[in-house]
């Protein structure tokens, strides 16, 4: 009998590989990079976006369920219902044709003027249409996810909005699909006008009494800012075009002790639709129209 | 008797029942996490401590991470967040799986939630020092929570197991 015939491995039931705790100390260590590389370094970004896309088509499924049940409620919706919403809808689009041909003739206005002052033509804004997918399960963020990504060309930092206004803005891009981080989560800020001063802020996300709304950072207490004031986008940040609708300020607190009043404001976009736009950086458009000759 | 004598008998189990269970628990709490509630229970987690328990050759450290992974990156959360509180879970696991099971279901149950509050200990923990905000306080539920599905986890992922083998009119077992 050949030696080789010989198993001299040992039996499956001592070979258990290496120790536990070697195994917990390899795998946390390797945990514990990745987390500081996802937060400091960037790193993991191929990594996330790969996985991503592995992901998505189990994702697609587990959302099967919810759509069918939505889709079936729509079925069933009463008809009384559904011509009530269209006469509203009506009725918005006749407000709405009203306020257009202003603009229409204010844009013509505008155009003229700024030929005058010879100032730089506003930049025509383009834009695509997406879908909501679902709202990212993390808690401590506030984010949605939409159907379309780099394949689409859908760049990193575009502004999102919808028929109220602006949803935020886009900070993750992956193959087929992008994450849209809300103006209510804590680490997003856009700049703001006051519609009705003219005075310029900046805000953040903040949750007041349970609701996610936004902030303005660093106005004194003495500024002239009044409940119901329209917040749109100033356009001097290169990221969102201006006069987009952002929120309308429902909270305004002074107090003696604190320089700066504590100013909330509710934002204006519904956010209940599916659907979204997905508009180009500003930033990124005077790029590419200075590329072309 | 600390032994349910009762239990002691069961059939081998099939990997591809793990495999398929492991599965079904990820579709889960990938569904339980789009309704954003924070006291849901990470029914993956219960699920890799359980085989961790039973089978702890077969799913282990390796797999936790893999799986952990797949939830970081379907959360949205940090890159190694879960990842590492399910190695730290299947960690312990594999040190209780010798003397767990000789207990009763309740000794269990009580035994098994320090870990899995330990486990959502270091997510929270991990994402308040990278400078985010405690999310609210239904999330300390969850854990709990986890602790009360472990009987229910019992009887599902072992009632393959527990079928009868050749069911006989004279022979039951």
């Amino acid at each position: 009998m050949a030696l080789e015939s010989l198993d001299r491995s040992p039996p499956p039931f001592f070979r258990v590989g290496f120790a536990p705790l070697t195994k917990l100390i390899f795998f946390s260590a390797l945990s514990l990079l990745l987390v500081f590389g996802d937060k400091q370094m960037q790193f993991t970004k191929p990594l996330r976006a790969g996985l991503s896309t592995l992901v998505l088509p189990v994702q697609w499924l587990v959302l099967q369920p919810g759509e069918a049940l939505s889709a079936l409620g729509k079925y069933f919706q009463n008809l009384d219902q559904a011509l009530q919403n269209l006469k509203s809808a009506e009725l918005k689009v006749l407000q709405q044709s009203v306020r257009s041909q202003q603009v229409e003739q204010l844009q013509i206005e505008n155009q003229n003027l700024r030929q005058l002052m010879a100032l730089q033509a506003s930049v025509p804004v383009t834009s695509q249409a997406a879908e909501v997918l679902f709202d990212v399960p993390d808690p401590y963020n506030q984010r949605i996810v939409i159907d379309r990504g780099q394949l689409k060309n859908v760049a990193l930092g575009s502004p999102v909005i919808d028929a109220g206004g602006v949803i935020g803005q886009v900070t993750r891009v992956y193959p087929l699909t992008s994450e849209v981080t809300l103006l209510t989560d804590k680490d997003q800020s856009i700049p703001v006008l006051n519609s009705r001063t003219g005075a310029r802020n900046i805000t953040n996300g903040d949750v007041l009494a349970g609701l996610p709304v936004i902030e303005l950072k660093f106005v004194p207490a003495s500024a002239d800012v009044k409940e119901g004031d329209l917040l749109t986008t100033s356009g001097i940040d290169g990221v969102y075009p201006a006069g987009l609708q952002v929120a309308r300020i429902s909270h305004i607190e002074r107090r003696v002790d604190i320089s700066f009043a504590r100013i909330h404001a509710t934002p204006l976009a519904e956010l209940k639709g599916r659907h979204v736009l997905v508009l180009q950086p500003t930033s990124a458009n005077m790029s590419t129209k200075g590329k072309t000759p | 008797m600390i032994m349910d004598r009762r239990e002691a008998l069961l059939l081998p189990v099939s990997p591809w029942f793990i495999a398929s269970s492991l599965l079904m628990a990820l579709l889960l709490s990938m569904l339980l996490g789009l309704s954003q509630a924070l006291w849901l229970p990470d029914v993956l987690a219960v699920c890799i401590f359980f085989w961790g328990i039973h089978q702890p050759r077969r799913v282990g450290m390796a797999t936790a991470f893999v799986l952990g992974l797949w939830m970081d990156v379907q959360h949205s959360s940090l890159l190694g967040q879960h990842a590492l509180s399910y190695v730290v879970l299947s960690y312990f696991a594999f040190s209780l799986h010798r003397r767990l099971l000789w207990f009763p279901i309740k000794e269990q149950m009580i035994q098994i939630a320090p870990f899995f509050i330990l486990a959502e200990a270091l997510g929270l923990i991990i994402r308040l020092s990278t400078g985010d905000d405690f999310p609210g306080w239904p999330m300390l539920l969850s854990p709990f929570i986890e602790t009360l599905l472990w009987p229910v986890a019992n009887v599902i992922l072992l009632a393959p197991q527990r079928r009868a083998h050749d069911p006989d009119a004279n022979r039951p077992i």
